[in-house]
């Protein structure tokens, strides 16, 4: 009975101890990515994961501001054989992920049907396949008129794919993927400014994806003891030098809100300004190139 | 001494007990949310609104400069069944809410004008609506 109450005893103690995430802390790493501390979090990881933007939106983004369809700044499907480890399969699954979404935006479906075959063999070959529904996205894809439909299976199927890999604790392949994404929306946005010398609000983009570099940074800091992590963010940390002369300015002022047609429609009147200069989109340019390079080689 | 820890210990754990919630389906309800973003608005997330342990849910995203985004709420009543969702900036000034001046609605429509992280937070007017789902979408 004795050790059955020490037993007891003991669990009570554990129960009462066990230390909670701190959601303080936790907040604190997102504002202030430099403060955060090494040793893989998963629950942190999956909600840096969570809020890092869709490649979609700076697709999108390109088709309005006017800039012409370009395949020859995509990853070509040819390239597929050259992926033989994990790292590679899944950074490039990501880089692969972006120019669907780019192709599909700018309604370029045949050149999507590539992608899409080349991200079902890198997603079967990291046995996520079961996520990509290829025969459907096809099917949409043989229609412009699927655009909507298409981009929303295209986007569900990564999210399940990212809940996946998070849920079976494979969250670095997930980190992967996305900085792959990243990295090739970071490659079209520059190269399509480079053509395009006179677009500020394409600098600007540019700019602000200093915000997004500070959060994958912060994610690879839980990965130091992978050696091709460690070799990738040191790269990364080179395009943070050059984002180090970016200024970022935010100034809050209350929004006007009222309610229309059962909706909460918002008016931000909040701004950011954005200082980047030309020679600053150079520098970027040039070494998310050479880090690209890396990736899809 | 043993009848003494004995009742202790079981004080203890009764304490401890977790109070018997009702089953939440948040993420049936989070999918179900994503068709039912308007028009013209692009998927981007779904959302799991389960706040039967807690009571706020909190979720984060990067909004961009001069990009429309749009979060809307499904619950098990009819939306916003109790639920509702605001938008805090970086420095936890509110910048959104689906409910203004008492009045709830059922989504937001937020044309960011300063790129950041945000905060998507969910809260529960009443003690029975701590179950939903919601869709994030957005469009330029």
């Amino acid at each position: 009975m004795r050790s059955l109450l020490t037993l007891w005893a003991l669990v009570v103690l554990i129960s009462c101890s066990s230390k909670k995430p701190d959601s303080e802390a936790f907040l604190k790493t997102l504002e202030n990515p430099e403060t955060a501390t090494p040793g893989v979090d998963e629950e942190v990881v999956n909600a840096i994961l969570e809020q890092i933007p869709s490649p979609l939106e700076i697709s999108v983004l390109l088709k309005q501001s006017g800039s012409r369809y370009n395949s020859e700044m995509l990853n070509s499907s040819h390239n597929l054989p050259r992926y033989n480890s994990n790292y590679k399969k899944a950074l490039n699954l990501g880089v692969y992920g972006t120019d669907l979404g780019y192709t599909n935006i700018f309604g370029r479906n045949q050149d999507g049907l590539k992608y899409i075959s080349a991200i079902k063999s890198l997603a079967d070959e990291l046995n996520i396949g079961q996520f990509f529904d290829v025969q459907t996205i096809g099917r949409l894809a043989a229609n412009s008129k699927n655009l909507d439909s298409l981009l929303l299976i295209t986007t569900m199927n990564f999210n399940h794919i990212n809940h996946y890999l998070q849920s079976q604790s494979r969250d670095n392949l997930s980190v992967l993927l996305l900085t792959g994404g990243w990295i090739e929306a970071m490659q079209i946005t520059c190269q399509t400014a480079a053509r395009n010398p006179g677009n500020k609000q394409l600098q600007e983009k540019i700019g602000e994806q200093k915000i997004i570099l500070e959060q994958i940074l912060l994610l690879f800091s839980f990965y130091e003891t992978d050696a091709n992590m460690a070799t990738l963010k040191a790269d990364l940390n080179q395009l943070k030098l050059a984002y180090d002369k970016v200024e970022i300015s935010y100034t809050y002022k209350e929004s006007t809100m009222q309610i229309v047609d059962g909706v909460a429609v918002i008016k931000d009147n909040s701004t950011t300004n954005i200082n980047i200069k030309p020679e600053n989109v150079e520098e970027i340019s040039k070494i998310t190139n050479t880090i690209r390079e890396k990736i899809t080689s | 001494m043993k009848k003494i820890v004995l009742p202790i210990l079981c004080l203890a754990f009764l304490g401890m007990a977790p109070v018997p919630f009702q089953d939440c389906n948040s993420e049936s309800l989070a999918t179900s949310c994503i068709p039912k973003l308007a028009n013209g608005f692009n998927f981007l997330k779904s959302y799991k609104v389960d706040g039967l342990a807690k009571d706020k849910v909190e979720y984060s995203y990067v909004f961009t400069q001069g990009t429309q985004y749009m979060i809307n709420l499904c619950a098990n009543g009819n939306p916003p069944d109790g639920i509702v969702v605001a938008i805090f900036d970086k420095e936890r000034n509110k910048v959104a809410s689906s409910k203004i001046n008492g009045q709830a609605a059922a989504a937001i429509a937020y044309s960011c004008n300063a790129t950041g992280i945000y905060y998507i937070q969910y809260t529960f007017d009443e003690p029975s609506a701590h179950c939903g789902g919601s869709a994030l979408g957005f469009k330029r």
